[in-house]
């Protein structure tokens, strides 16, 4: 059980909580749902008791678990090992001491994963989640939170997580699932809390809403349909599972393909120089570098692409994760390259950085762009693509038109078509 | 300008703390500090052997301050210093021009020898330019005393070299050279597009590695660049200062250079300053052996000291 | 050549144990996901104090002791540095080197005790202790002790250990200390039992060669007792030659260490996988 009361939370700039008062009871799954940014990580993190409030107050009955959207489990260790680090004190063991205590605990939790002594960097990214999962209820905790678990689920894993989730429940401890994917939030939950812009909007029964009411209150506004696809048959969009070779694939294009753009998964660790300016992350693929033109040439893309920066100099790392992905693609696409590689181009953004994104790639692709869209957001890639092929394991299946691939898709991100 | 003021004070740091490390040993601490004060600005002659000793420091940590700006280790600096002497020496014979040259080139062979290693074995540059130092000084020492002996046959050292740089008030015109190759450092890394890449690649490999810079070739570049200066380094010293090669010959500047560097905050103006801040301390502490029986070694002993500062004060300004 | 192979096993057993001592002590620390440059450094330190507190009281008992307290203090200053202070590993441990080394120099020529004779060492339990027993300790604590498992969490994914509310420094601490008390013993023997007193820079690259060896035996025991044992037998056969006086220029023998330590790391290098956060702060 937790009980917040008029929570708040400032990070750097934003207030990220603001006054957020929320019970969840025993044997309750309540879903927390909002588009990122709108303060469900935080607030979650402050329940858990990982980070402090600003101002408000938090009870707690019991010990929470919050199982974080990233993994935290070490790589080069096995699974049986990986558990054995939450053990307290010091003491001698063996490894197979260390595995037949995994295999007890594995059991305890009532979650299928066999043999614990792989080691975690051979796991599938579903049964990394599990391992995850097991660490959690492993703990026994009274409240269970799942940060945005299903993102990286097949369609079975995440009925199997939701027969976990409603077992853990049914036994008296409460469970938060925070989630944007609304049929998902509406199928599992009792409870589903909307958030937006750190600020409780909206809060009902499942049986008393629908997805249309949440998304309008999600957003603030009424969905934009898909707009009309004019892009002349040249966007490609790659959906899959993460992990299942997405990353691979798209360092193999920027290795081959020096001339296209390329706009990598993760910004901050692969797409800017935080540490340099605007002016001179833009200028890392030309030819010439002079500081004047490099300003001059930044103050027309801050202003082209709407970047929202105090200037030219400004350190890139200093920016918003939207504005950054802005001086991406405006580095990225001002070339006018003839094809372009976007893995996952608009995670992290909020809705209308997204929005800006993808006109961007329209318009290029109307320009006459190849593009090739990497990504894990199918809702993205049926809004963009006129061919849509699935990544599993590594392997790329037959090119889809979107009307094939809304029948597809789902067995073949599986791997059971 | 705060940075200016930290490197300030890591500097004074060092001094008061090598003066109240001289006292723990029953010296008075302000004689101490007369005598560093006299023997490294105390009188034109003085003035004259710190410029001389900035020359080498300054180069060696140019070396190391585009290496490290491009994220390459290389803590090489004495190994390159000592074959761009070797190379200085052997080409002494075609003129001052071809001399320097040489060094310049050895210098960047002999790093590149660590960029290779990395490259292709993937060996890390720092431990590999570390050893190349130890293999330099032996080769030294076995040129000195085979191959290159000096013809009287009397001690281990070379015959003096074909040409010496000429002289301007007590100081050789390798000072003029050292300085040319600060501003010109400084414009490769600011002003070029090439500088850019290789400041990229030291920030953020992985961001410059999918802006479409090699990386590879970044690191390949900034290692023999900086192993071009450490040579040169060693070039000037030999035509300016010692004419003549021993077993002693590099005495610590390829490491002091990353002191110089570290004071500088790497950039290669502020290493003009913080060459003179550390020849002054060399020649200082080569007069307190002289005059009150110290090791000179206290001058690494504050060069280390400066540098643990300048860590401390980064420490506190990132907390903020 | 075969005998003198035979005969520059027992000196290639006993010269190598100072390098013996730190590749245990630097693959602990590295499996915790610190490089530490300055071991140099730290061996050096110990070999001072342990020739000073032999020297000064004429028992080896407390010059071994000496180095140990000695390699603990210059420890301690470099993981206030690259720990606490999470600054950048390898400046901090080549600030260390420095400082030992111009401090080294300094101090000893201001104390007299360094002109004593130093006392005789009688039973060697150390070759024991560094070729036998440290290595299956080492390979306990690592492989069979819940600090183990959780150290070598640190060097691979420390933030995972975090997240269990275990203390990433303290692990890391603890190991550093441990790798004191191992390069202690080794400065200490290097002064007191290979040569007779302490002198100025007598290390000679002994900390850089430890960490390439650790490099070459794969952050594995049995690994570096490999690279040790090659590594000792080149610098031994080394000897050998000079001694013999084959006509092999002395000088270009003394480079014969570190060329073969730049061979050993180009040769396994590129095939390993080093601890995942290695060097990160």
């Amino acid at each position: 059980m937790i009980h917040l009361s008029h929570i708040t939370k400032t990070l750097g700039a934003t207030r990220a909580v603001d006054d957020v008062s929320l019970d969840v009871r025993n044997g309750e799954i309540v879903a927390l749902a909002g588009e990122n940014g709108a303060g469900k990580t935080t607030l979650m993190r402050i329940a858990a008791g990982e980070i402090d409030a600003d101002g408000g107050s938090v009870n707690r009955e019991g010990r929470a678990e919050l199982v974080h959207q990233h993994f935290l489990l070490v790589d080069a260790l096995s699974i049986a090992e990986n558990l054995a680090l939450t053990h307290r004190g010091f003491r001698f063991t063996t490894r197979r001491i260390i595995e037949r205590e995994a295999s007890a605990i594995i059991e305890s939790t009532g979650i299928e994963l066999r043999d614990g002594s792989r080691l975690v960097a051979e796991l599938s990214v579903g049964e990394r989640s599990k391992l995850e999962l097991i660490k959690a209820i492993a703990r026994k905790p009274s409240t269970l939170i799942l940060d945005e678990p299903t993102s990286v689920l097949t369609p079975n894993e995440t009925t199997e997580l939701f027969r976990v989730m409603r077992r853990i429940a049914a036994e008296g401890a409460a469970v938060v699932f925070i989630s944007h994917k609304l049929p998902e939030v509406l199928e599992v939950a009792d409870r589903i809390v909307v958030m937006r812009g750190g600020r409780v909007i909206a809060e009902s029964a499942a049986r008393d809403t629908n997805v249309r009411d949440l998304a309008n209150a999600m957003v603030g506004r009424i969905t934009e349909q898909p707009s009309d696809r004019a892009t002349a048959g040249r966007i490609t969009a790659i959906v899959g599972v993460a992990g299942n070779g997405q990353a691979e694939l798209a360092a193999k294009l920027r290795d081959e393909e020096r001339d296209a753009g390329h706009i990598p998964e993760d910004r901050t660790r692969d797409g800017i120089v935080a540490e340099m300016t605007i002016a001179e992350n833009l200028a890392l693929k030309a030819k010439r570098w002079n500081a004047r033109e490099a300003a001059r040439h930044a103050e027309r893309m801050i202003a082209l692409y709407s970047i929202r920066a105090s200037g030219p100099l400004q350190r890139a790392g200093d920016l918003s994760g939207g504005n950054q992905q802005k001086v991406i693609l405006a580095r990225e696409l001002d070339r006018k390259p003839k094809r372009i590689v976007a893995a996952e181009p608009t995670r992290g953004l909020d809705i209308e950085a997204t929005r800006f994104v993808h006109e961007q790639l329209r318009s290029a692709a109307v320009e006459g762009a190849s593009i090739l869209l990497i990504t894990s957001d199918l809702d993205e890639a049926f809004a963009l693509a006129d061919t849509i092929q699935v990544i599993y394991r590594g392997r790329l299946s037959d090119p889809l038109t979107p009307s094939e691939a809304a029948t597809r898709v789902a067995s073949l991100m599986a791997g059971v078509a | 300008m705060r940075r200016f003021a930290v490197a300030v004070i890591a500097a004074a740091a060092a001094i008061v703390l090598l003066a109240f490390s001289g006292a723990l040993f029953g010296h008075s601490p302000w004689s101490l500090l007369s005598i560093v004060a006299s023997g490294s600005v105390g009188s034109r002659f003085a003035l004259a052997s710190t410029l001389l000793k900035s020359v080498p420091l300054l180069l060696t940590g140019l070396s190391v301050a585009i290496a490290f700006r491009a994220g390459v280790w290389n803590i090489g600096g004495e190994g390159q210093f000592i074959v761009g002497g070797l190379a200085a020496l052997v080409a002494s014979r075609f003129g001052i021009v071809a001399s320097l040259a040489a060094a310049m080139l050895a210098g960047a062979a002999w790093a590149s020898i660590a960029s290779a290693m990395r490259l292709w074995r993937n060996a890390p540059e720092v431990l590999t330019t570390i050893l190349l130092n130890f293999t330099a000084i032996h080769l030294l020492g076995w040129s000195v005393n085979g191959p290159l002996r000096e013809h009287a046959g009397q001690y281990p050292q070379t015959d003096l070299a074909h040409v010496a740089l000429p002289e301007i008030g007590g100081v050789h015109f390798g000072i003029v050279i050292a300085l040319a190759a600060s501003v010109f450092a400084w414009w490769l890394l600011y002003r070029t597009a090439a500088g850019l890449r290789l400041r990229a690649t030291g920030l953020n490999p992985n961001a410059a590695r999918w802006a479409g810079i090699r990386v590879g070739a970044q690191l390949a570049r900034a290692m023999a660049i900086s192993g071009a200066a450490a040579g040169l380094a060693g070039g000037i010293e030999l035509l300016g200062v010692t004419h003549r090669l021993f077993e002693r010959f590099a005495a610590g500047y390829g490491y002091s250079g990353i002191a110089v560097a570290l004071l500088a905050q790497l950039h290669p103006l502020a290493t003009i300053a913080s060459s003179l801040f550390f020849g002054a301390l060399v020649t200082g502490a080569g007069e307190l052996q002289r005059a009150a029986g110290i090791s000179a070694g206290v001058a690494t002993f504050g060069q280390a000291v400066v540098i643990l500062t300048l860590i401390v004060f980064e420490h506190v300004r990132a907390d903020r | 050549m075969y005998e003198l192979i035979a005969n520059s096993i027992p000196i290639a057993i006993v010269a190598s144990i100072p390098l013996l001592l730190a590749v245990e002590g630097e693959l602990l620390v590295q499996r915790g996901g610190i490089i530490n440059l300055g071991i140099e450094g730290m061996m050096l330190t110990a070999a001072m104090t342990a020739a000073f507190a032999a020297q000064t009281t004429g028992s080896v008992t407390i010059g071994f002791l000496g180095g140990i307290a000695g390699a603990m203090v210059i420890t301690a200053i470099f993981g206030v540095f690259a720990i606490a202070l999470r600054a950048d590993q390898i400046v901090t441990g080549t600030a260390i080197n420095l400082l030992a080394l111009g401090g080294t120099s300094f101090v000893y020529r201001e104390v007299a005790a360094f002109q004593r004779p130093i006392p005789q060492l009688h039973t060697d339990i150390v070759s024991a202790l560094s070729w036998i027993v440290a290595p299956l300790i080492l390979g306990a604590i690592l492989w069979n002790t819940s600090f183990g498992l959780r150290l070598r969490a640190c060097g691979e994914n420390p933030e995972a250990l975090a997240a269990t509310g275990r203390s990433v420094r303290m692990h890391r601490w603890a190991a550093l200390m441990i790798e004191a008390l191992l390069v202690g013993i080794g400065g200490a023997y290097l002064s007191l039992a290979l040569s007779s007193g302490f002198a100025e820079n007598m290390t000679a690259g002994r900390g850089f060669i430890a960490l390439s060896i650790v490099i070459f035996g794969r952050w594995k025991i049995k690994g570096a007792l490999l690279g040790t044992a090659i590594f000792g037998l080149a610098a031994a056969l080394q000897y050998a030659l000079q001694a013999a006086n084959r006509g092999i220029p002395f000088h270009i023998l003394l480079a014969v260490p570190y060329v073969v330590t730049l061979l050993i790391l180009c040769g396994v290098a590129g095939r390993v996988r080093s601890p995942e956060s290695l060097g990160r702060p």
